[in-house]
């Protein structure tokens, strides 16, 4: 983590500043930021070892991804659907693969690739019924 | 898991102040990752 990350800890009761311009309303709220302050990713709350450096590796990619970093962004993603395929971040980086894939070919049967993975690997995830409409693409 | 500073078995050192993590953020070229904790 630390070769990507510079860990910041704030707290909630003493930097209201903060907490009011990051609308922390619960902790641990773990926020992912580029080095501008700017707010890519978060979480609410405790989370298994396993899940949480999926969210990790999540939040990195995301932040890739919003500044058009995408041989990154997908390189996050894939990683974490190949260490951490049942985190509950696996889903959501599924549909960011596509998404991304897209993005950087402007093909859009990536979008279906990504929805048919979705459908397979983690049919019953929000982000399963998100990509539903890529399903259209002929 | 974060738990008591601990990540996976590592101590993580901690900064406390956003500018400050800003400027190495930058001049590392590395993300933030900001927990916002509360001692109950």
């Amino acid at each position: 983590m630390e070769n990507n990350f510079i860990p910041l800890q704030i707290d909630f009761n003493k930097n209201k500043a903060l907490v009011k311009r990051y609308a922390v309303k619960w902790t641990p709220t773990i926020i992912i930021l580029d080095s501008d302050g700017e707010e890519h990713h978060r979480f609410v709350g405790f989370l298994p070892p396993e899940d949480f450096i999926a969210q990790i590796i999540l939040g990195k990619g995301k932040v890739a991804f919003d500044h058009d970093n995408f041989e990154q962004a997908i390189q996050c993603f894939q990683e974490v659907l190949v260490r951490y395929p049942k985190a509950d971040a696996a889903p959501e980086a599924q549909y960011y693969l596509g998404v991304t894939k897209y993005k950087a070919s402007h093909d859009p049967k990536e979008l279906k690739l990504g929805f048919e993975a979705l459908q397979r690997d983690y049919p019953s995830s929000e982000w399963a019924k998100k990509a539903q409409v890529y399903s259209l693409i002929p | 898991m974060m738990e008591g500073g601990v990540v996976m078995g590592k101590q993580i050192q901690w900064e406390a102040s956003l500018t400050a993590t800003k400027a190495k953020a930058k001049k590392e070229k590395k993300f933030m990752l900001m927990d916002f904790y509360n001692d109950l």
